[in-house]
């Protein structure tokens, strides 16, 4: 399944989560000094959260 | 006559203005909640210090907002499976609380099959609230909807689930049961429905992407309260004629959406999350009881002696070499699915086990990461570099150190990173490196984790990749059980098996460095 963290693609097994998307992408660390995974809405998203097909997110630091 | 034409022309006015005096508008009020996974407690999420959610703080959350108004208290699944506080007892504990709360209804999330249909249809059987699922095809205590009705609004709530659950659970989980299209199930529930309710609300576990499609092709849905892509939707999205919300995950969050219904439509709404904090004093006793109840039968399980080691199980040397912890545990991943081979990382084994009495919390200490089992279709070659990527952190104790089984190896730590494996065996034979083999592992190492990358260079090479009818199809793709955690299948595996004696039998052998490239 291919999604799209920061821009970058990367290719994860069907099933697989928003953890396994930034462990193949280098950025869960990221996320353990404080940065926040969102979808291409905006919304932020839990790391067990299911990804879809062609699915965009984004690591970035907490919005507010 | 003039103040009677004055006063008549005001009472015009104010009823143009005021259009809801004429025809009554009702509140009404959806809490929701999704993505549980039987986090009873407070935790502090992974990057966070801040403590977050505790059921019995949100159930004492949703009493109070529910005394205001008219309300529905709706799951949107994945709610029994995940944290051990629900896994211990396979997910009875979270219907308890449920059951407790007084849930309205909740949809099936795909893994709430992770414990076996036998488990589920128990689980459905506890549940004073109905379960549904209106595109599983087999599991016939699911209801496709139900009808409930609030201050005489008549509320239709239909339940749908990802049509890929059976990529997400082991198969035997899902046997006999067929996920259908959602797109086409919603089409033919919402013709059913017309003229049988004010409201249509479909409760599902789609994801939020997978949501806002099925709100862009099937009209006729009022509002989608959703789960899955644990999503925080922090006000609600409005996509035509349909409102999508969604409370993020494991209780920290209690979704709140009030609709204001005139004339069997949405005349207004109003929307947020209510984050859970945990606050002395803030808890709902019932709810806290039975946290505490199920929390010591947890511990009650931890405690419980599975079997018996012969011999010390050593988890100390496994960045540094071959330990019979490590080939007891690659064997269990290679036997779970059958594979030709098995390639763990040492790191990921955190402890080591005395010659004694072996107790669940003993395995839960030795491999305390939420990993699953899969399998994927390695070449040869592929095996040999993630082997030499095993090797290559020697110097620095490095935890990407492989552990094995099916499978033997010699390699020199003296040569260069890279050219360090000098001989490949599996089932005793020379390895080919154009064949495929099957090779288990867990999804941290599939994922890319600790660097290795060929499981991920096989997974984009498995481009045949499809659902057909529900099944996974994908030549790469051997198997993936993500509802069950390898610690789980380790504690089986011993518990079976009563008395355990692992050896170190010579699968990783370190020769001198003879100067000349690796294989």
């Amino acid at each position: 399944m291919d999604v799209w963290v920061n821009d970058r693609p990367i290719e994860i097994l069907p099933g697989m989560t928003v953890k396994h998307a930034l462990i193949q992408a280098g950025l869960l660390e990221k996320v353990k000094s404080g940065l926040r995974v969102y979808d291409e809405w905006g919304n932020e998203i839990g790391l067990d959260g299911a990804l879809a097909q062609g699915m965009k997110i984004w690591v970035k630091e907490a919005w507010g | 006559m003039k103040k009677s034409i004055l006063f008549i022309g005001g009472l015009l006015i104010f009823f143009l203005l005021c259009p809801e005096v004429l025809s009554q508008t009702t509140e009404i009020r959806i809490l929701h909640l999704n993505d549980f996974h039987g986090f009873a407690e407070p935790y502090r999420p992974f990057g966070s210090s801040e403590l977050l959610g505790g059921i019995a703080y949100l159930a004492a959350k949703a009493k109070e907002l529910r005394k205001e108004k008219p309300t529905l208290l709706l799951a949107a699944g994945d709610m029994i499976q995940g944290h051990n506080w629900a896994n211990l007892s396979q997910g009875e504990s979270v219907i308890e609380l449920m059951n407790a709360m007084g849930f309205d209804a909740m949809v099936v999330g795909n893994h709430e099959f992770d414990f076996g249909s036998e488990a589920l249809k128990k689980r459905i059987a506890e549940a004073r609230f109905p379960i549904l699922g209106a595109n599983v095809e087999g599991l016939q205590a699911l209801k496709p909807f139900i009808v409930k009705e609030l201050s005489g609004i008549k509320v239709a709530i239909v339940g749908l689930v990802t049509s890929e659950t059976p990529i997400s659970t082991h198969p035997r989980n899902v046997a006999g049961f067929r996920f259908l299209p959602v797109e086409e199930v919603s089409a033919r529930y919402i013709q059913e429905l017309k003229g049988r309710a004010d409201l249509i609300l479909f409760l599902t576990h789609l994801g939020h992407a997978a949501d806002r499609i099925l709100a862009e092709k099937v009209e006729g849905i009022d509002v989608i309260v959703g789960g899955h892509s644990h999503t925080k939707v922090a006000k609600p999205v409005r996509l035509g004629q349909t409102l999508i919300v969604q409370a993020w995950e494991h209780g920290k969050a209690l979704g709140v959406l009030d609709l204001k219904i005139q004339d069997g439509k949405i005349a207004g709404f109003d929307g947020h999350l209510e984050e859970i904090r945990p606050k002395a004093g803030g808890e709902d006793p019932t709810i806290q009881a039975i946290v505490e109840k199920y929390r010591k039968r947890a511990e009650a399980v931890l405690e419980t002696p599975i079997g018996e080691a012969e011999v010390d199980l050593d988890g100390e040397n496994v960045r540094r070499r071959e330990t019979n912890l490590g080939n007891l545990i690659a064997d269990i991943v290679r036997a779970a699915c059958k594979a030709e081979a098995a390639i763990i990382n040492g790191g990921g084994i955190r402890m080591s086990i005395a010659k004694g009495t072996i107790r669940v919390k003993d395995i839960h200490s030795v491999l305390p990461f939420d990993n699953y089992i899969v399998a994927i279709g390695l070449t040869g070659r592929q095996i040999v570099e993630a082997l030499e990527h095993g090797v290559s952190g020697l110097e620095e104790n490095e935890g990407r150190f492989p552990q094995v089984s099916g499978l033997s190896f010699r390699y020199s730590p003296s040569e260069k990173k890279g050219r360090r494996i000098k001989e490949v065996q599996i089932a005793g034979q020379p390895l080919d490196p154009n064949r495929e083999y099957a090779v288990a592992t867990h999804d941290f190492l599939a994922a890319g984790g600790d660097g290795y990358k060929a499981f991920g260079e096989a997974i984009r090479s498995s481009r045949d990749f499809e659902t057909i009818g529900g099944l996974m199809k994908g030549e790469k793709i051997l198997s993936s059980d993500s509802g069950r955690w390898l610690r789980d299948v380790v504690v089986e595996y011993i518990r079976g098996q009563g008395r355990i004696a692992p050896k170190v039998e010579g699968r990783i052998q370190e020769v001198p460095g003879d100067g000349r490239m690796g294989q």
